[in-house]
C-alpha cells in the first residue's frame, strides 16, 4: 500500500468518527494534547504528532474549515487497513412480544490479511512476583526458573523489568534493555521468601517500572504471579488497573495453587482487557508464562475498546470473550474487549435483553458505538470502527436456525455460567440450588465427553451436600476447566 | 417464554439453553411435539420398515441411501426421483420430503428447506437451497442454487450434519 493511504486523516488522528460532535472533538483533542505534549512525551516522533494533532484540531473545531476539509476526504470513511470485523446474530429477527426476549450477538475481529505478517512490536514488560511466605519451596524455585527463562527469550529490542513483593516491594531488575543476562539471572536467584501478600505494593512498583518507558510503539504489559489473597487493598489495585488501562498497559494474572482470589484477579485484569489463568501444578508455571509471553509478542492490536450506548429498552446482560483468552468482560462503556493476535481473532459474545416496549418498533437498535484500537505495530493512529448491532422485528419467529458458531459458543458458555452461578449460590449459603446446578453441570460435562471435569463437579456437589462448602481447588478447576472448553469451542467453529 | 422440557424452568424467549439445567432449548420442541404431514409419516414408515427387515421391492428400487454418520442410521430412498432435505417445525408452509429433525438437525444447523437431491438419466445431483449454514460435499462449500454432481461415497454436510451418500451402482 502507498504511503499516502497509510497516512491517517484528521479524524483518525484524534480517534474520532466522521460524524463526531464539536464536544467530542474538543474532548479528543485535550486528551491527545495532554498525552503528546512536548513537556511529557518521551518517544521520538511524538512532537511531530503533537503538532499534527494541533493542526487537526484547528481545522475540525472550526465549522467552516471542517466542512471544506470534509469535502476533500474520500466518500467512505477509511476502511481499517489491518482488521476486519464480522457480526452474527442468534436469530434472524426479533419477535413482537409482550414479554422480554433474549438475543445473542457474536462479534469477531480478525487480521484483514492473515498471510501478511506484521513485525512484532517491541515490548515493555514487567514481571511482578509474589515472594510471600507461602511461596516458599518449590513454588518460588519454579517461579525463579520461569522468570529466568522468560528473560532469556527477550529480544534485544525488548525492555524488561522484574519486581518482587510481599507486604512491600523491591525492584529486582529495573526497566531497561537487558544485556548482561547472567548477572540479572543471579539477581532473580537472590529473591527470598517472607512476609504477607499485598498485591498493591507489587503492582504499584511494577507500574512504576513500566511508566518509565511508556511508548505508543511498544506493547506494555505487566504479568502478576501470585499464590495468595490480598486484604484491604483491592480497591487501590482496581484503581491502578484503571490507570494502566488508560495508558494502554495490559495486566495479566497467573494464580498458583488454591488460595488466591480468582474473582479479584479477574476483576483486576479484565479492566485492561486481559484475564487470569490458573496454575494448579507449579510445574506448569514456565509453560503458562511462556504462553502468555508468546501471545503478547503476537499482538496485532492491543486492547480493543468498545464505546457504546444501548438502544432504548435494551439491556446488556452478559458479555464474554471467547478468544484469544476466555474471560468475562466488565459491562460498562468503554468496554475493554482485549487484544487481537496475529494468529487468533478476538471473539466476543453478548447477551441482550429486549423489553416489550422496544419490540414495538420495526427495527431495534441493540447497541451503537465505536471500536477503538491502538496498534503498537503501526506508527499512525488507527481510525475507530463504527459498530451497530440492530435487528428487525416481525410478528413471527424467523425461519433459520442460529449460526453454528453461536450454538457452539453458547453450549459451552452455558456450562461456564452454571459454574459461576453455583459458586455464587454456595457463597450466599444457598447450598441446595448450588448442589443442583453443579450436578446438572456434571451431567452436561459428561455428555460432552469431559469425564475428568464432570467428576470434579460431582465431587464438589457432594462436598456441598455434606459439608456445605466447595473446596478451593475444585471450584477453580471447574471454572478454568469450563473456560478452556470455551476456547476449544471457538477454535472448532472456525 | 420457553419452558424447558427437562426441568420446567421458564426461560426468556430467544434463550437457546436452559439457564437452570443447561439443556438445549431450541430444537427440543421439534423432537417432542412433531407436527408431521402424511407425506412424511409415510416416508418414516418406510424407514422403520427398512430398519427391521427391508422389503425386497424397496431394496430393488432404492437408488440412494443416506448414511447419517453421527448416529450410524441408514435412510434408504426409493420411490422419488427428487427429494428435499430439511427439518420440520411448527407453522412451516413448505415441508421437506425428508425430515432430519430426529437426527439433531437443529443443533447441527440444518435449515427447514436445506438442500435437494435429484436423479437424472446420467447423474445424481445436489443443490443447496440457500440454507443458513451451507451444504458441503467432502468439506467443500457449495454455491447455493447451483446443482453439483454426487458420487458414491461422497460425504455431504448440511451445516454440521454429516451424511454419507451411498448410491446404487447398476
Amino acid at each position: 500500500m502507498s504511503m499516502a493511504s497509510d497516512r491517517a486523516d484528521y479524524y483518525a488522528l484524534l480517534g474520532l468518527l466522521r460524524e463526531a460532535s464539536q464536544e467530542e472533538i474538543k474532548h479528543a483533542y485535550y486528551e491527545a494534547a495532554q498525552r503528546l505534549h512536548p513537556d511529557k512525551n518521551q518517544t521520538a516522533g511524538e512532537t511531530e504528532l503533537f503538532l499534527e494533532v494541533q493542526r487537526a484540531y484547528e481545522v475540525l473545531s472550526n465549522v467552516k474549515r471542517r466542512a471544506q476539509y470534509d469535502a476533500t476526504l474520500p466518500k467512505e470513511s477509511t476502511p481499517l487497513l489491518f482488521v476486519k470485523d464480522t457480526v452474527e446474530y442468534s436469530r434472524p429477527n426479533l419477535v413482537r412480544l409482550e414479554e422480554p426476549q433474549l438475543i445473542y450477538v457474536l462479534l469477531e475481529m480478525s487480521p484483514r490479511n492473515a498471510d501478511e505478517k506484521i513485525p512484532a512490536p517491541p515490548l515493555n514488560l514487567c514481571l511482578v512476583l509474589d515472594r510471600s511466605t507461602s511461596m516458599q519451596g518449590d513454588k518460588m524455585d519454579l517461579v525463579k526458573a520461569a522468570a529466568s527463562q522468560l528473560m532469556r527469550t527477550m529480544r534485544s529490542q525488548d525492555i524488561f523489568s522484574v519486581v518482587s513483593f510481599s507486604d512491600r516491594a523491591e525492584v529486582i531488575i529495573p526497566a531497561s534493555y537487558q544485556t548482561d543476562r547472567t548477572k540479572l539471572q543471579s539477581r532473580i536467584q537472590m529473591i527470598r521468601t517472607g512476609g504477607a501478600t499485598e498485591i498493591y505494593q507489587g503492582l504499584e512498583a511494577g507500574m512504576q517500572e513500566i511508566r518509565r518507558n511508556l511508548d505508543t510503539q511498544r506493547v506494555s504489559h505487566l504479568i502478576l504471579l501470585t499464590d495468595g489473597q490480598t486484604y484491604g487493598d483491592e480497591q487501590a489495585c482496581l484503581q491502578l488497573a484503571e490507570e494502566a488501562a488508560s495508558k494502554k498497559v495490559g495486566i495479566s494474572g497467573l494464580g498458583i495453587g488454591n488460595d488466591w482470589n480468582d474473582i479479584f484477579l479477574d476483576a483486576l485484569t479484565s479492566r485492561t482487557g486481559n484475564n487470569s489463568a490458573y496454575i494448579s501444578n507449579p510445574q506448569e508455571i514456565t509453560k503458562l508464562l511462556m504462553e502468555k509471553f508468546n501471545s503478547i509478542t503476537n499482538t496485532l492490536a492491543e486492547d480493543i475498546l468498545l464505546e457504546f450506548k444501548l438502544g432504548e429498552g435494551v439491556s446488556l446482560n452478559y458479555a464474554f470473550r471467547l478468544q484469544p483468552e476466555g474471560g468475562p468482560l466488565v459491562l460498562d462503556s468503554p468496554m475493554h474487549l482485549g487484544p487481537i493476535l496475529q494468529d487468533t481473532p478476538l471473539t466476543v459474545i453478548f447477551e441482550f435483553v429486549v423489553e416489550p416496549s422496544a419490540s414495538k418498533s420495526a427495527q431495534v437498535g441493540l447497541l451503537d458505538g465505536s471500536l477503538k484500537m491502538a496498534m503498537a505495530a503501526r506508527p499512525m493512529p488507527v481510525p475507530p470502527l463504527r459498530v451497530r448491532f440492530e435487528q428487525s422485528v416481525s410478528d413471527t419467529p424467523g425461519d433459520d436456525p442460529p449460526p453454528l458458531s453461536i450454538i457452539r459458543a453458547l453450549s459451552r458458555l452455558t456450562l461456564y455460567r452454571m459454574q459461576e452461578r453455583a459458586r455464587e449460590e454456595a457463597q450466599a449459603g444457598h447450598y441446595e440450588s448450588a448442589t443442583r446446578h453443579l450436578k446438572n453441570l456434571a451431567q452436561h460435562l459428561l455428555d460432552q465427553g469431559e469425564k475428568d471435569l464432570a467428576k470434579t463437579a460431582l465431587l464438589e456437589a457432594n462436598n456441598l451436600e455434606r459439608m456445605q462448602s466447595l473446596s478451593e481447588n475444585g471450584g477453580k478447576e471447574i471454572k478454568y476447566g469450563t473456560r478452556a472448553l470455551l476456547l476449544s469451542a471457538a477454535e472448532v467453529s472456525k | 417464554m420457553i419452558v424447558c422440557s427437562k426441568c420446567n424452568h421458564t426461560n426468556m424467549d430467544g434463550a437457546m439453553f436452559c439457564s437452570e439445567c443447561g439443556a438445549q432449548l431450541i430444537g427440543s420442541d421439534v423432537l417432542t411435539t412433531q407436527n408431521m404431514s402424511m407425506d412424511v409419516v409415510e416416508e418414516s414408515a418406510k424407514r422403520d420398515a427398512h430398519s427391521s427387515k427391508p422389503a425386497p421391492s424397496a431394496v430393488l428400487n432404492t437408488w440412494i441411501t443416506l448414511h447419517l454418520m453421527d448416529t450410524g442410521q441408514m435412510l434408504p430412498v426409493s420411490d422419488r426421483g427428487e427429494f428435499t432435505l430439511g427439518r420440520i417445525s411448527e407453522g412451516q408452509p413448505i415441508m421437506p420430503d425428508i425430515d432430519l429433525s430426529p437426527y439433531q438437525a437443529y443443533a447441527n444447523g440444518v435449515s427447514r428447506l436445506h438442500a435437494v437431491i435429484k436423479r437424472t438419466a446420467s447423474r445424481i445431483l445436489i443443490m443447496d437451497l440457500g440454507s443458513a449454514n451451507g451444504t458441503y460435499i467432502n468439506g467443500k462449500r457449495l454455491n447455493p442454487n447451483i446443482e453439483h454432481p454426487l458420487s458414491n461415497g461422497d460425504i455431504i454436510a448440511l451445516g454440521k450434519l454429516k451424511i454419507q451418500v451411498l448410491l446404487k451402482t447398476s
